[in-house]
């Protein structure tokens, strides 16, 4: 092979290869979000100085923590999934913890956190479901708006997401039963 | 030979001939002796620069564009959008092989443009998805997808970005907690490219420049890479670690001219000096070697010693096998700088015996930083080094003012000694600029 020939091949595959990845990902997303099924999650505070200004609104997805039969069974930072239920009023829980991928059951994977011996309770973590973006002028409304209501008093938030095969995306940010878009436009 | 030099006795030699200091014909003589001098282009060196900081500026400024969020857009629109600028940075590559391979601006800035623009496509897909945490992950695929434009191009700026991918993604997951030893094996992938580069020129500016970008990036790795099980490691892995950067730099790359083309050698010798200075005091010492040895890490993965043996090993033995060939080669300064290893491991098995006050390896690298600072400051002196002598009188300009803070002596004697120390910097400089001067 010429040395012309070696650069327009190499060069195919850095292009295709560079390609492949955005492409990839946008496929994945994709047919999560077309053929996956529906969960609403409830939401927490995040500590507001914790919070990102800005770009995107910081979301905390509940449950935070899990009760399991044995604790020790769970490791700090370990990776796991969490098997997906609704309860009577529809919204997202976690039935159980599980260390791979269930077949057949709807499951996300989350990230354990602390133990709480006494409570028979593990923490979990959502990565990978922890942003919302939006535009800049719009980020700091939406995120109050958040923020005041996923206290215990005011729960009319709810992330809106879509789980195929253990993967999720989220689709939206509810609040009142509204896209967060469309709430910010009516206030 | 120093070009500088070549081109002034270049620009003498017709008022030489004219003089009748010499003859034509020896003016002839001398010029096939030296050779021609390729004088420096500063209008094409000019289009490189701008060119590869246009190109930074406009990736920059489509990564920002990109991060408003146009929230009226549609999936299908920002997908579009997502390829787009790197489809056109792409296609700019493909224009600079095949229709101007020979350019350097355009082989650097289109290549700083596409390293720039993979970043901004992923991104653009992450925020239309709301794609978020993995951000070590992401840095990653950046990086290597990046790395074949350096092959491909034969272009030092995404190197250089490759490095900093790299080295940010091995500091990310240091902040995780996580196995970050990887790194080691991607800065290996760059070094058949400075291997070419080497090869068709030691002291041209893409390996120097490449060489001191590695210098930083293999710096901060050290620290982060090691796992610090054994508490101190770190004392005898980082004076290795420069003092092969200098014997490196000594060994291969001696006849450089000028700070900015001896990396290897200037930025190893700064570390063997800082590092020298900062172990001249206590605190390094403290709750160090095998009784502290960190059963409680985090991960609490017993293979997780294994890189830290091999690095802390590695490392120190490689630099004292070097130091060895310099003892062959009779070079007091490398030798010297050289020592700098053996010191550190000396220090780090006398560190804390019997619990004492004060560590008597501190005490040892107050012996070896002012025996350096000496040679440094003589040797400038009598070779008419004024930088090399600056730095000595640094160096133990140091040790003393960091010696009178310790002890209790009073203000009258502190003051006269820092009085005495300017003085001696004054003079010193003085006596070599009226040697230069002499001299011309």
């Amino acid at each position: 092979m010429s040395k012309r020939n070696l650069i327009v091949l190499a060069l195919c595959v850095v292009v295709i290869a560079q390609l492949a990845v955005p492409a990839s990902l946008i496929i994945k997303h994709e047919m999560t979000l077309q053929k996956g099924e529906v969960f609403l999650f409830k939401t927490r505070p995040v500590d507001p100085v914790d919070a990102f200004r800005g770009r995107y609104v910081w979301l905390g997805l509940e449950p935070a923590s899990v009760k399991v039969p044995d604790v020790q069974e769970w490791t700090y930072k370990q990776k796991v999934f969490a098997v997906l239920g609704r309860d009577t009023n529809g919204v997202a829980v976690v039935q159980r913890l599980e260390h791979a991928k269930p077949e057949g059951e709807p499951s996300v994977q989350v990230r354990v956190g602390w133990h709480n011996n006494s409570a028979n309770e593990v923490s979990i973590s959502w990565p990978g479901l922890d942003r919302y973006y939006m535009t800049e002028k719009k980020a700091p409304a939406a995120e109050s708006a958040y923020r005041n209501r996923s206290t215990r008093e005011n729960q009319t938030c709810f992330v809106k997401i879509r789980v195929l095969n253990g993967h999720a995306v989220i689709e939206d940010l509810l609040i009142e039963g509204q896209s967060i878009s469309d709430w910010l436009k009516n206030q | 030979m120093n070009k500088k030099a070549i081109q002034w006795l270049y620009d003498e030699l017709p008022r030489l001939v004219k003089n009748g200091v010499l003859t034509p014909d020896a003016e002839e003589r001398l010029k096939a002796h030296y050779g021609p001098v390729e004088k420096a282009r500063p209008a094409r060196l000019a289009v490189i620069i701008f060119g590869i900081f246009g190109a930074l500026l406009i990736g920059a400024g489509i990564i920002l564009m990109l991060a408003h969020n146009w929230e009226n857009m549609s999936r299908p629109v920002r997908t579009v959008l997502s390829f787009l600028p790197l489809v056109l940075a792409q296609c700019m590559m493909v224009w600079t092989l095949f229709r101007c391979p020979k350019s350097v601006a355009w082989r650097e800035s289109s290549g700083a443009m596409l390293f720039l623009m993979i970043g901004a496509s992923i991104s653009l897909v992450a925020q239309t998805y709301n794609i978020s945490g993995d951000l070590p992950r992401f840095v990653l695929t950046w990086s290597l997808l990046g790395l074949p434009i350096v092959y491909l191009l034969d272009a030092v700026v995404p190197a250089l970005l490759y490095l900093w991918g790299i080295t940010g993604w091995a500091c990310y997951l240091r902040g995780e907690e996580s196995f970050n030893g990887g790194y080691w094996l991607l800065a290996f992938l760059i070094l058949p490219q400075l291997a070419l580069w080497l090869r068709s020129g030691r002291y041209k500016v893409q390996p120097t420049l490449l060489l001191w970008a590695l210098c930083v990036s293999v710096t901060i790795a050290a620290g982060v890479t090691i796992e610090r099980v054994l508490p101190g490691l770190w004392i005898v892995l980082y004076m290795g670690l420069f003092a092969l950067m200098f014997l490196s730099g000594e060994f291969w790359f001696r006849d450089a001219e000028g700070f900015w083309s001896r990396p290897l050698r200037h930025f190893g010798a700064a570390g063997v000096l800082v590092l020298s200075f900062i172990f001249t005091f206590d605190w390094p010492w403290k709750e160090i070697g095998w009784h502290h040895w960190h059963w409680d890490h985090p991960a609490n993965l017993w293979w997780r010693g294994i890189p830290d043996a091999v690095l802390g090993g590695v490392v120190p033995i490689a630099a004292i096998v070097l130091l060895v060939m310099t003892i062959k080669r009779k070079t007091p300064l490398g030798i010297l700088f050289g020592l700098a290893p053996v010191i550190a491991v000396i220090g780090y098995s006398i560190a804390r015996p019997y619990g004492k006050f004060y560590s008597p390896a501190a005490v040892l690298f107050d012996g070896y930083l002012l025996v350096i600072g000496l040679w440094l400051l003589a040797t400038g002196i009598r070779f008419n080094k004024q930088g090399q002598m600056n730095v000595g009188l640094m160096a133990l300009t140091a040790l003393i003012i960091a010696r009178f803070f310790d002890s209790d002596l009073d203000f009258l004697l502190r003051g006269l000694v820092f009085i005495a120390l300017g003085i001696a910097f004054l003079v010193t400089n003085i006596m070599i600029l009226r040697r230069k001067r002499g001299e011309t």
